[in-house]
């Protein structure tokens, strides 16, 4: 299946490091101010969005949106969704706390509300409600470069190759989130290695959620194959048993086989 | 039957006193948990959400209820009788532990109240969605096959005898579940092949997690009858115990020779003899859990000595919580980029639960008829010799090269987890910023400021155009400065109440006579009449 979503497309070259993408974020989700510089916030239950100064760079990190996210796949109550509008949204009152998608994120991207009594698991949802009112993103909306460029994923794809045509040695020419994970609907170019600005290094090809699923559906064939087996060796034991009493008695013949 | 013992006011041990504080302190911060929240009683963090709770009493908890399924089997499907006398011990120590497990879990999980959810929430893309299953029907099952124990001594027999009719099929069942999430405890870590240290991810994970299960099943039964046969006074049943320390030896040493011919196809067998922390760890986890048991185990002259295969099936059961916790903290911690020690209060906790087990076995021994009576005493007492230790067989008669074997695990695992720890380090994190503000030219290029207009109000002399082109230095433009502080990015709908863009917090900010011409009584050069 070919996703036709929505996304992001972030350009560390084009970065200004105003911080108008994460307090537009604020703005939108009603989160309180956490820091007194823009740049020095980290990403937290109260704060989905952030730019950080990598070396000589701006970049951002937030939720990537993944194609086939890990947090979906590891949720046990199916309380994250990857909607066909691209943004991978929290069904919170599902949420039974057990905190696995954040250890299955490869981005670790799920913040936990650990001062609460009632706690929820809170991360970017690229504006679904935005999306769905055939609005921008909060962040896309505030960004005034062009740092941060919404569309769908696709052309937003195109526009990445486009750019690297265009400008001949000013990329580092890979996407980042075309392949990465199975692909993400926030992708990322760069001057540099994503790598080298933050982003978590070895992911493949693969998204994490099938080297999961590749197990789980052979559990169906363990159940059969082993229901089969232990009755076999259960069935097989005990007839020796019934055989050698009978025989022991010789008060009845066995039984038939 | 014995008639009930008489209840009398118990006498004040050691143990017990340790019992009590820990019980006093596990109350403590139980209050704690649920009424000051997890981060006034936890070190988790955002970076490291699974502490102790998960790792030692899930993990190892689930584990160490092994004995279960692989006695309940040995003797109901592979019908080896011979075992029968440490089923009910086993069934009952495999009930308590997953009772426990869910216990501890309520405390871990932000909102225990929707426990129940994964039952009729479904997601089958989730290992934790299958275990939660797996452990609900598991426990189930396991107080099905407990059950003739309480009919038993209730004298109920019509329904102990539709129990006694149905136990194989529960006992196959039971297998069957537990094999799935023993196995699954470990399929957890196939999502995070990035973030799980190379020595203990691997996509064998879930059969190494059932294998170990199963060895640990066989060394817990041993330890469980020794310790039984020290508290309680229950025989000790050598001609079961010693082969079962074989069983375990067989398995010990497919899962070395699989976890070998893994680490070659992966091409990392040199990667445990690295100085580093993981390493370390590894090393003294194999050491004291494979290696050493392996060797105790092999020597039938030890393997037949209580003490020896007591000292074997300690081994095995430490290796294996060693595995549970370095999986779940050791080899996270670096991805992470923290480290994690938990806290006070997760140790009461958790010393707690395993508290509450050994009282609750000991109450349940105590009414109900969990060991078997008369008959089986007859059978083949030990005789416990002069100057015996706790578990029979003085420590002096084992041969000398298995006490060095246990001398040598011992230091060596301690040794190495003390230098693993002292290289404790986590992952560099990304270059910190340079002092200089990063070269702007290229990202100017593509400095879009665009027009804002802002709807004429009722009582306004007409609409606001604000230019961001006339407002901002394009060379170093700083947002925050006007947006940082009420003015909103996404735009107001409705036109603003009146004179609120006349304050400090917005137009008035600057436009207060001294940084940019004042608001006054001219309104032209802001509001344009239509």
């Amino acid at each position: 299946m070919k996703p036709q979503t929505k996304g992001l497309l972030l350009d560390t070259t084009r970065c200004i490091g105003c911080g108008a993408c994460a307090l537009a974020c604020k703005e939108r989700n009603k989160l309180p101010k956490t820091s007194d510089d823009v740049l020095k916030d980290e990403l937290s239950d109260r704060t989905y969005s952030v730019v950080k100064q990598v070396g000589s760079r701006y970049v951002r990190r937030m939720c990537m949106h993944c194609v086939t996210p890990s947090c979906a796949s590891a949720c046990p109550v199916a309380a994250f969704e990857k909607t066909a509008a691209g943004p991978v949204i929290y069904h919170e009152s599902k949420c039974m706390g057990c905190r696995y998608c954040m250890i299955a994120c490869p981005f670790g991207i799920p913040k936990y509300e650990w001062e609460k009594k009632a706690p929820l698991v809170r991360k970017c949802d690229l504006c679904a409600d935005r999306l769905a009112q055939g609005l921008k993103t909060g962040c896309s909306t505030a960004c005034p470069t062009g740092a941060t460029t919404f569309g769908d994923r696709d052309a937003l794809v195109a526009e990445a190759r486009e750019r690297f045509r265009a400008n001949p040695g000013r990329y580092n020419e890979h996407v980042y989130g075309v392949e990465e994970v199975g692909g993400t609907s926030v992708l990322l170019i760069s001057d540099g290695k994503a790598e080298e600005l933050g982003y978590p290094a070895g992911l493949d090809g693969t998204a994490p959620a099938f080297l999961t699923w590749r197990v789980l559906n052979i559990i169906p064939d363990i159940v059969m194959t082993g229901a089969v087996l232990l009755g076999g060796i259960y069935w097989i034991r005990n007839r020796r048993d019934e055989v050698e009493a009978a025989e022991g008695s010789h008060h009845e013949t066995p039984k038939e086989h | 039957m014995n008639a009930m013992p008489k209840l009398e006011v118990p006498r004040f041990t050691f143990w017990r006193g340790v019992l009590l504080v820990i019980l006093a302190l596990g109350t403590y911060a139980t209050v704690i948990r649920f009424f000051k929240g997890l981060a006034a009683s936890t070190n988790l963090t955002d970076a490291f959400p699974w502490g102790i709770w998960i790792g030692f009493d899930v993990l190892c908890g689930v584990a160490l209820a092994a004995g279960g399924f692989t006695i309940s089997a040995t003797v109901y499907i592979f019908n080896l009788e011979k075992f029968r006398p440490i089923v009910r011990p086993a069934i009952l120590t495999a009930f308590l532990g997953y009772c426990l497990v869910v216990v501890a879990l309520m405390f871990d999980l932000g909102r225990p109240w929707n426990i129940w959810h994964p039952l009729v929430m479904w997601n089958p893309h989730s290992v934790m969605f299958e275990v939660g299953w797996c452990v609900t029907l598991y426990t189930t099952v396991l107080a099905l096959e407990f059950s003739p124990i309480v009919l038993e001594r209730f004298k109920m027999t019509k329904t102990l005898h539709v129990m006694h009719f149905i136990m194989p099929l529960l006992v196959v069942l039971g297998v069957l579940l537990s094999t799935l999430h023993q196995s699954s405890l470990g399929s957890f870590y196939l999502i995070v092949p990035t973030k799980l240290h190379a020595l203990w991810y691997s996509p064998l994970i879930p059969l190494y997690f059932f294998l170990t299960a199963l060895t640990l099943g066989c060394a817990m039964t041993i330890v469980e009858s020794f310790l039984s046969h020290r508290a309680f006074g229950k025989q000790l049943e050598m001609e079961l115990l010693v082969p079962l320390g074989r069983v375990a030896l067989l398995i010990l040493s497919l899962t070395a020779v699989i976890r070998f011919a893994d680490f070659r196809h992966r091409g990392i067998l040199g990667l445990p003899f690295q100085a580093t922390y993981e390493s370390r760890l590894w090393l003294a986890e194999m050491l004291i859990g494979v290696l050493a048991p392996g060797i105790l185990l092999a020597i039938p002259k030890v393997r037949k000595h209580t003490t020896g295969l007591f000292l074997a099936a300690l081994l095995i059961v430490m290796g294996v919580i060693m595995n549970r916790m370095n999986v779940s903290i050791t080899g996270m911690e670096r991805s992470s980029g923290q480290i994690y020690v938990p806290a006070l209060t997760e140790i009461a906790i958790t010393l707690s639960v395993v508290g509450v087990g050994f009282l609750i076995f000991a109450l349940a021994v105590k009414f109900l008829p969990v060991f078997p009576d008369q008959e089986m005493k007859e059978a083949r007492p030990i005789v416990i010799p002069e100057g015996g230790n706790l578990v029979g067989q003085p420590l002096r008669s084992l041969p000398v090269p298995a006490l060095v074997v246990v001398a040598l695990a011992f230091f060596g695992a301690v040794a190495l987890g003390a230098d693993g720890v002292r290289r404790r380090e986590v992952a560099p994190g990304p270059p910190a910023p340079t002092a200089a503000r990063p070269a702007l030219a290229a990202a100017l290029t593509s400095f879009q400021p665009t027009d804002v207009v802002f709807p004429k109000a009722p009582d306004s002399p007409g609409p606001v155009t604000f230019s961001h082109s006339r407002h901002v230095d394009a060379t170093a433009p700083d947002c925050v400065s006007c947006h940082g502080d009420g003015t909103s990015f996404l735009g107001r709908k409705e036109a603003a109440p009146a004179g609120l863009m006349h304050d400090a917090k917005h137009c008035g900010g600057c436009h207060d006579g001294t940084s940019a011409f004042a608001i006054d009584a001219d309104c032209s050069p802001c509001h344009k009449a239509e």
